[in-house]
C-alpha cells in the first residue's frame, strides 16, 4: 500500500521530462534501437581514432585494390593465437590464372594485429570555416594525433575490404555515417530554426499573417521534395569545394523540410496561446517575452524534440538520394550517399559485393533512429498513460 | 447544395492559388540558376565546336525574350501553360516541351497510381490486423517490416531485384517495354508486354508508400479503438470484423484519404531515381537527365510543375470526397443538417 502510494506521488508530482523519460526507458525495442544508436555516434564521433586508414585517397593501399574484407582471426591449422592475426596475402599473376591479377594467401606467415598503434595523423577539434569571403574564414588549429586503436606491422589491415582505388572501406564507412550525420544535424538544425520562426509568427499573431503563411507552407509542402531538392542543388557549379558543398546541401536539407515542423508549431501555439494559465499569467502582467520564454516554449520542448528526431531520418534518407544521383556531396567528402553510389555497378554487385557494407549501416541507422523517434513520440504523448 | 458548390469553388480557388503559388516558386528556381538559357544553349553549341560571339548570345535572349522583365515573363509563362497548355521549348533539346512529355508523362502517372492503389489495398487491411492482433509478435513483425520499407531507400530495393533478376533470368529487366515493342502503337501484346515489366517500378514505388500507409492506418486504428464508442458497441454485443468495419475502420477512413495526396507526393518524390535505375523512359528520368546533366531548368520547371499539379488536384480531390463521406465534414460544409 504504501509503496504503490509513493508511486503514485512520483507519478503526480513529476515533471514532464521525468514522465517522458520513464515511459521511454520502459519501452523495449526502442531502448535497443537508441543503444545501437548511440554506439553508431560515439564510432562516428571517434571514427579517426578507430579506422586505421585516412579514408581518403591519401590512405589508399596500392598494392590490394578491389581486395575482399580480411576477417581477423584466433585460429588457423597451425594453431591458436590470443593475439589476432591475419594471413599473407602475395600479389601473384601468371599463366595459370590468365594474367590478372589474384592473391595468394600464405598461411605459415601470420601478421599480428596491435593495438593502440600509431599511423596516420588526425585531427582533433579543429575547426575551419572556409566561405566565400575573407571575413567568414575561421579557424582553430585543434590537435594532432596518430594513435588508433588497431592496425598490423606489415601490409594491410582491411576488415571491409577496399575499394577500386585501395581505399579502406572500414575507415570509409566511419567517417561516412560521421558525415552523413553532421549533415542530417545540420540540415535538421537549419530547418528547426526556421520552422520556429514560420511556425512561431504564425500561431503568435494569426489573422491574416497566419494565412498568408499558411498558403505559403502548403504551397512548399505540395512540391515532391527530391525533385525540388535536385532542382536546388543543380544550383552548385562543379568547381565548389567540397566544404562549401557540404555546407550547401545541409542548407537545402533544411530549407526544404521546414514545412512540416512548423505547421506543428503553428498547430501547437494556436491551442495554447487561449489556455487559461497564458491568460493568468498575461493577467498577472507577464510580458510577451517571459510568456513565450516561460510558458509557450516549454509546453512543447517535448514535441519538438520528438519531431525532431524523426525527421532525422528522412534527411539522412534525402541526402543519400542526393549524393546517390551526384548532386549531393561528392568524392572526396565521404558519405553514406556516396559510397551507395559505388554500390551500384553490375560488375561491384556480382564480384565485390563488400561494397554493400556501408548500406547496410545505413540501414540500420535509419531504422535505429525511425524506432527511438517512435519510441519518443509514444513517450511524449501525454495520452496515453499506461 | 448551394452550400457545397460554394465550398467546392472556394476549395478550386484555393487549389488554383497553390498553384501559381508553386508555379512562381519553381519560376523564381529557374531564373537564379547562373546563366540564362540563351547563354547555356550556345555554350552548349560552343562545345559541338561552332563559334559563339557576344552578339549571337544577345540576338538568342532577343529571341527567346529574355530581355523582358521577370515579373512579365512569368505571367506569359504561366498563361501559356494555363490558355494554351504550352510548357515552351526545352533549353537544350530544342524541342517542344509538350511533345517531348506528351506520352511520358502519362505513362509516370499511370505508374505512380497503380503503385499508390497497390500501396493502400495492401497496407489497410494489413494495418487494421496490426492494430488488433492479439498475437504482439504479428503486431511487431509487421511494424518492423514497414519501417524497413522506409528504412530501405527504394533505388536500392529496384538494384536488388534487378540484380536478382539479372543473375537467375538473364533479363535486366530495366527500361518499360522491350525492344521489339519500344517504338510501336498500342496494342494488347504491347499493354502486355508493358504489364510484364512495369510491376518492378510499381512493386519499388508502391513498397515505400505502404510502409508509410500501413503506419497511418495502424496509428489511427489503435486510437478509434480505445475510444468509448467502440466500448460501447462491444457492451452492445457486437464483435470481430463486423465491430471492426462498422465503427474504427469507418472512422479511420478520413484520415487515410486525406494523406492520400501526401502518399502521392511521396512516390513522385522517389519516381525519378528509381527510374534512373530502371532505366525507365519516362518523366521522372527526363527530370534527372534535365537536371543532372543537361542543366536544362525549362524541361525541370515543366517537369515539377505537372507533378505538382497532379497532386493539388489529387488534394482537391479527395477534400470533396471527404466532405460528401465523412459526415463531420459535411455538417461543417453544409451547415445545420
Amino acid at each position: 500500500m504504501e509503496v504503490s502510494n509513493q508511486k503514485k506521488e512520483a507519478y503526480y508530482t513529476a515533471t514532464q521530462m521525468q514522465l517522458v523519460r520513464t515511459r521511454f526507458f520502459g519501452n523495449r525495442s526502442a531502448m535497443i534501437a537508441g543503444s545501437i544508436l548511440l554506439f553508431m555516434i560515439i564510432c562516428s564521433l571517434f571514427a579517426d581514432f578507430l579506422s586505421p586508414y585516412d579514408p581518403t585517397i591519401k590512405g589508399r593501399d596500392k598494392d590490394y585494390e578491389n581486395g575482399a574484407p580480411q576477417i581477423p582471426m584466433f585460429w588457423d591449422e597451425n594453431g591458436f593465437s590470443a593475439r589476432p592475426f591475419l594471413h599473407t596475402l602475395e600479389k601473384y599473376r601468371g599463366a595459370d590464372t590468365n594474367f590478372r591479377w589474384v592473391y595468394k594467401v600464405d598461411t605459415e606467415k601470420r601478421r599480428y594485429v596491435y593495438f593502440f598503434v600509431e599511423g596516420w595523423e588526425y585531427k582533433v577539434f579543429d575547426f575551419n570555416i572556409n566561405l566565400p569571403g575573407k571575413i567568414l574564414d575561421f579557424k582553430i588549429p585543434g590537435f594532432t594525433f596518430n594513435t588508433h586503436l588497431f592496425g598490423v606491422e606489415e601490409g594491410g589491415i582491411h576488415i571491409f575490404g577496399t575499394d577500386k582505388a585501395g581505399k579502406d572501406l572500414f575507415s570509409r564507412t566511419l567517417s561516412a555515417i560521421y558525415i552523413s550525420l553532421a549533415v542530417g544535424t545540420l540540415g535538421v538544425f537549419i530547418s528547426f530554426v526556421l520552422s520556429l520562426i514560420i511556425g512561431g509568427i504564425s500561431g503568435y499573431y494569426g489573422g491574416w499573417i497566419d494565412s498568408v503563411l499558411q498558403m505559403f507552407t502548403d504551397a512548399i509542402r505540395t512540391v515532391p521534395p527530391i525533385p525540388l531538392f535536385m532542382c536546388l542543388a543543380a544550383f552548385a557549379p562543379l568547381e565548389w569545394s567540397s566544404e562549401l558543398r557540404f555546407f550547401f546541401i545541409s542548407c537545402l536539407l533544411g530549407l526544404i523540410s521546414w514545412p512540416t515542423l512548423a505547421r506543428r508549431v503553428r498547430t501547437h501555439l494556436l491551442s495554447e496561446r487561449s489556455q487559461e494559465y497564458i491568460l493568468a499569467a498575461k493577467l498577472c502582467g507577464a510580458s510577451s517575452t517571459h510568456i513565450i520564454v516561460r510558458h509557450l516554449l516549454p509546453s512543447f520542448t517535448s514535441y519538438i524534440i520528438v519531431d525532431l528526431v524523426i525527421s532525422f531520418p528522412y534527411m539522412l534518407l534525402s541526402e543519400t538520394a542526393l549524393s546517390f544521383i551526384g548532386l549531393g556531396l561528392r568524392e572526396p567528402v565521404n558519405s553514406l550517399g556516396v559510397l551507395l553510389q559505388n554500390a551500384t555497378k553490375a560488375d561491384v554487385l556480382l564480384n565485390y559485393q563488400w561494397y554493400f557494407i556501408p548500406v547496410f549501416f545505413l540501414v540500420v541507422l535509419i531504422l535505429t533512429f525511425v524506432y527511438v523517434g517512435d519510441g519518443l513520440r509514444d513517450a511524449a504523448d501525454p495520452h496515453k498513460v499506461k | 447544395m448551394i452550400n457545397f458548390i460554394q465550398f467546392t469553388l472556394t476549395r478550386a480557388g484555393l487549389a488554383i492559388i497553390t498553384l501559381l503559388l508553386v508555379c512562381f516558386i519553381v519560376f523564381s528556381l529557374m531564373e537564379f540558376v547562373p546563366g540564362t538559357c540563351a547563354e547555356r544553349y550556345l555554350a552548349f553549341k560552343n562545345t559541338q565546336g561552332s563559334q559563339i560571339t557576344y552578339e549571337d548570345i544577345e540576338k538568342e535572349k532577343i529571341r527567346l525574350g529574355l530581355d523582358k522583365p521577370f515579373l512579365y515573363r512569368y505571367g506569359k509563362w504561366v498563361s501559356n501553360i494555363v490558355f494554351d497548355g504550352d510548357f515552351g521549348d526545352s533549353c537544350i533539346l530544342r524541342m517542344n516541351i509538350n511533345e517531348l512529355l506528351s506520352g511520358r508523362f502519362t505513362l509516370s502517372l499511370t505508374i505512380c497510381l497503380v503503385a499508390l492503389i497497390f500501396s493502400y489495398l495492401i497496407a489497410i487491411p494489413v494495418g487494421i490486423i496490426s492494430a488488433t492482433t492479439k498475437y504482439a509478435s504479428l503486431d511487431n513483425t509487421l511494424k518492423f517490416v514497414s519501417y524497413l520499407g522506409i528504412a530501405l531507400p527504394n533505388f536500392l530495393v529496384a538494384l536488388c531485384i534487378m540484380l536478382f533478376m539479372t543473375v537467375y533470368y538473364g533479363d535486366t529487366m530495366t527500361g518499360l517495354f522491350s525492344q521489339e515493342y519500344e517504338n510501336e502503337p498500342w496494342s494488347s501484346a504491347k499493354l502486355f508486354d508493358f504489364l510484364s515489366r512495369a510491376w518492378l517500378p510499381i512493386f519499388v514505388l508502391g513498397w515505400n508508400a505502404t510502409a508509410f500507409a500501413l503506419q497511418t492506418v495502424r496509428a489511427l486504428m489503435l486510437d478509434e479503438n480505445d475510444k468509448l464508442y467502440v466500448m460501447a458497441a462491444r457492451a452492445r454485443g457486437i464483435s470481430g470484423m463486423s465491430l471492426l468495419w462498422r465503427y474504427p475502420a469507418k472512422h479511420s477512413l478520413g484520415p487515410v484519404i486525406n494523406s492520400i495526396g501526401f502518399d502521392l507526393n511521396r512516390i513522385f518524390s522517389a519516381l525519378p531515381i528509381v527510374a534512373l535505375i530502371l532505366i525507365l523512359t519516362e518523366a521522372g528520368a527526363l527530370l534527372i537527365e534535365a537536371l543532372a546533366r543537361s542543366n536544362d531548368q525549362q524541361l525541370a520547371g515543366a517537369i515539377i510543375f505537372l507533378l505538382t499539379a497532379t497532386i493539388v488536384f489529387v488534394n482537391f480531390i479527395t477534400d470533396i470526397i471527404l466532405a460528401i463521406i465523412d459526415p463531420r465534414i459535411r455538417k461543417g460544409v453544409m451547415g445545420g443538417g
